[in-house]
Formats: C-alpha cells, structure tokens, sequence
C-alpha cells in the first residue's frame, strides 16, 4: 500500500499549505474591517470600506485557497500536473497575498500608488498560476466534466483578472470610464466563473468522494460549465454593447444554472450514505442553502431590478454569496483536503507495527464542527447587520475574526501535528 | 458492458483509497490478458498512473448515471 502511494505525484506538502495558512487571516481583517467602520461597511457596495472588505474575502480568502487547491488537486481531478509545483508556489502565494492586502489598503485610503502597486502585484502573481495551471490543465483531453470545467474556470480567472486589472488602472489613473457595468461584469466572471464553475468541477468528484453520495449525472454535468459560460459571454456582450435586457437575461441565466447545480448537490446530499453528518457536511449544506437564498435574489432582481436598490438587498446578497456561500463551500473541503494531505505526507514514514496518526488525530473533526456553529453565528449576524448595521455591524465582525482565527488556529494544529508526527517517525 | 461479478470492484461508495487497493488487489488475482473492471463516481488519475508503470491498458467509459467504467487489462 505504502510503495502504492508513493508512486502518488502529489506536490510538495509546502505547495498548498502555505495558502491555506494564510488565508483565513484575511478572513479575521475581514471582520476587523466590520469592527472598525461599523455601519460605513454596509452603507453602499462602492463604499471604500466596503471594497476593502470584499476584497479581502474574495482575493485574500477566496482565492488563495482556490490556487493552493487547484495546484494540489490538478493531478488528481485531471492527471495534470503543473511543473515545478513548490517555485510556483513561491512565486504566486507572497504575490497574492501582498497583492490582496495592498488592494484592500489601497481601495480605504483611496490611494492610487497603493492601487497600482496592487495590481502589479496580483497581475504578475495571478499571470504567472494562469499560465502554469493553463499549461498543465489544456494539455490534458476533457475526458470527464470535471476537466471541461477547470478548463473553464481558469479561463474564467484570466477574465476576471485582466477586468479587474483595467479597472485598477483606471481607478488610479483617473481614467473617465463607466466602471459599475464593468464591477458587475468583474463580479460574475469571478464568482460566477472562475469560482462558480471551479467549484463544480471540484464538487463532480468531492461530494462522492467525501460524503458518499451517488454521482452527479453525465449530461447535466457535462453542459453546467458550458451554461455559465455562456451566460458570461452574453454579459459581456450586454456589456460592450450597452444592452440591459441582455445584461438580465444573462444574469437570470446564471441564477437558473447556479440554481439547478445546487438543486442537484442537495439531492445527492439527501441520498448518502455517510450517516454522521461531519464539518465539511454541515458547511456544504450551509452553503447550499445560502446559495439558493442569494441565486433566487439574483433571479429575481433579473426580472425585476428595482429589487436591488431595495435597502440592505446587495449587502444581504453579498453577505449569503461570498460568507454564506463560496467561502463556506471552500471552508468544507479545506476539512477534508487538508488532514488527508497531512496523512498522505506522513505516510512514507510509516513502518510494519508503527503506523502514523489517523487523519482524525491530525485534525480532528469535532474542532471543525465547533468553527463551524461559530461561524454560523458570525454569518446570521452578518446578515442581520446588512440590514441593521447600526447595531450589528461591530458584533458580527467579531464574531467574523474569532470564527476565522479559530479556522487559522485548527489548521496551523494539524501542521503542528504534523511537524511532530514527523520528527517522531524520524527519531524512531 | 459490466464483467461477471467476481471480475469488478464497485468503488462508488468506498472511501479513498480503498478502491484503490481493491483494485490492485483484484489485479493481483488475474492472469495475463484478463480483464477487470472499476466502478466510480469519478476518474482515477492516480490509478491510471500506477497501472501505466505497471503496463496495463484500459479504457475508461462515462455512463449517464455518472459512474465511470474503466475496464483494466491485466
């Protein structure tokens, strides 16, 4: 079994933890954010403080486990393996994660020489992941919809990049450009594509894999990629041509699809088979609810969009799509990604009478489950305070930082745990 | 088309990575030319690996249920 897996391609242990570890932080400045400008964060999406915060969620967090996993994972979900794991993970996490916590610096103190500063370091960084990832992944056929959908997803991610990029230049150069059509547009290539479709294909193998559910059916899940990008493609259009409807109709687009993917994860989630509901269980479903929450307002303000300059409907929206739903499908399977690589890495040192710690004891599942009744708490709040931020914004923000610090502190555990598995096996 | 019984590892619901060694073991068992199949909700990269360095063939067929067929050569 042992000379089995060691024929395994993983990468270096280094190469994805390292994002791991750093992530949830941005999560704890999140809250530190809420806590510090209270109701200001909730005032408007455009607000300073507020493009901070959504930054720091989705390019600090987000993203970073998102390139962490997807190095680690490439080989396993489509037999790619991208070159020189551990130097391109040298190069992309400093770059990320400065990049993420300049852009954030710079949207609160609106300071253009922290903007560019930004975006050279996320341009270069995220350049460098796309072409890595790019090379390994389109080299591979689509032999199932998992593939077809990485394929997708980082195209989706060069996209969301480069509008990104544009739109930092000319925030800091004071360029005379509309750039709320070109933000929405941003918003749904990035969540929408890069980590919509992402995590489909992640889930296609992940939701069997882990929680012992039947498979995703062929067909549909051959053509949900293809429907999102689709839909993103007629955004764009909308967009260059300046054409509402279309705009709306691709946004409904996107609701319905994003809408039939969560429909089907929970129908296999109610057929399987592992009875103790564990952590990354009780984040999916978590997230699958919140999830249908925030795509039937999405929906609906397709088909009627006065709804979303309804008071509180964005901040709400965003609190149920970025909190309640990616991050929380992200913090699920870092539950289950995370101790098996633990595990995977110790296993060369294990010897006959001497086997190494369970992935349990490397870190262990009720901790998880206890993150998690914390960060439901922190996202209840979080969605009351959208709604009255006077009062809530300051509680759900702590209750952000200790939910997340507590996330950081149960996977620097399980590194821990590991370190000392390993000197034990070593001295042996 | 699914091989006599004895001659296929169902893997749908086991827990990684005992498909794995079901399969290495079942591969153990068979006769040069012979044939074996692994049922899966997913493809198994890692797999395809060992048994490329093993030099075994197979052929892998997604059905609509979602189950993946790979059909290992011994």
């Amino acid at each position: 079994m042992q000379a089995l897996l060691s024929y395994d391609q993983s990468p270096p242990l280094s190469a994805p933890l390292r994002f791991f570890l750093t992530a949830p932080l941005f999560l704890v400045l999140a809250g530190t954010l809420a806590v510090l400008e209270g109701e200001a964060l909730f005032a408007s999406r455009w607000t300073p403080a507020a493009l901070a915060a959504t930054h720091l969620v989705t390019a600090g967090f987000m993203l970073q486990i998102m390139v962490g996993a997807l190095i680690q994972i490439l080989p396993v979900l489509a037999g790619a393996n991208l070159a020189r794991p551990r130097l391109i993970a040298g190069i992309v996490h400093p770059g990320l994660a400065l990049g993420a916590l300049t852009l954030a610096f710079g949207f609160l103190q609106s300071a253009p020489g922290w903007l560019h500063a930004a975006g050279v370091l996320l341009g270069a960084s995220l350049a460098v992941f796309i072409g890595a990832a790019g090379l390994a992944i389109f080299r591979v056929p689509s032999t199932s919809p998992s593939i077809r959908g990485l394929k997708l997803s980082v195209i989706a991610l060069a996209v969301t990049a480069a509008s990104g990029l544009f739109m930092l230049l000319a925030l800091a150069g004071g360029w005379a450009v509309p750039l709320m059509p070109l933000a929405d547009l941003h918003a749904a290539w990035g969540l929408g594509g890069w980590a919509g479709i992402l995590l489909a294909a992640v889930a296609y193998v992940v939701v069997p894999m882990f929680q012992l559910t039947p498979g995703y059916p062929a067909k549909p899940a051959w053509r949900f990629p293809l429907l999102l990008m689709a839909a993103l493609l007629l955004w764009s259009l909308a967009w260059a041509v300046s054409a509402e409807i279309l705009q709306r109709l691709a946004q409904a687009a996107l609701a319905v699809g994003g809408l039939l993917f969560v429909g089907q994860t929970m129908k296999l989630q109610a057929a399987r088979r592992r009875a103790r509901p564990d952590s990354t269980f009780r984040y999916w479903q978590g997230a699958l609810y919140a999830s249908l929450l925030a795509l039937l307002m999405l929906l609906a303000s397709a088909v009627h969009p006065p709804l979303a300059g309804v008071p509180a409907w964005m901040g709400v929206f965003g609190v149920l799509i970025l909190l309640a739903g990616l991050s929380a499908f992200i913090i699920g399977m870092l539950y289950k990604i995370v101790p098996f690589l633990l595990w995977l890495h110790l296993q060369p040192l294990a010897r006959p009478g001497k086997p190494v710690p369970p992935m349990n004891k490397l870190l262990a599942d009720k901790d998880g489950l206890g993150q998690w009744r914390l960060y439901l708490a922190a996202l209840l709040l979080a969605v009351a305070a959208a709604i009255r931020p006077d009062w809530l914004a300051v509680p759900a923000g702590l209750c952000l930082m200790a939910t997340a610090g507590w996330l950081w502190w149960n996977l620097a555990v399980g590194a821990r745990n590991y370190r000392r598995a390993r000197l034990a096996a070593v001295s042996a | 088309m699914t091989l006599q019984a004895e001659r296929v590892v169902d893997g749908r619901f086991m827990e990684p990575p005992q498909p794995f060694v079901a399969t290495m073991e079942m591969l153990d068992t068979l006769q040069p030319g012979e044939e074996m199949q692994l049922l899966l909700y997913r493809e198994p990269h890692p797999l395809y690996r060992v048994l490329q360095q093993n030099g075994h063939g197979w052929r892998t067929e997604l059905q609509d249920d979602g189950t993946f067929v790979v059909t290992i050569r011994c």
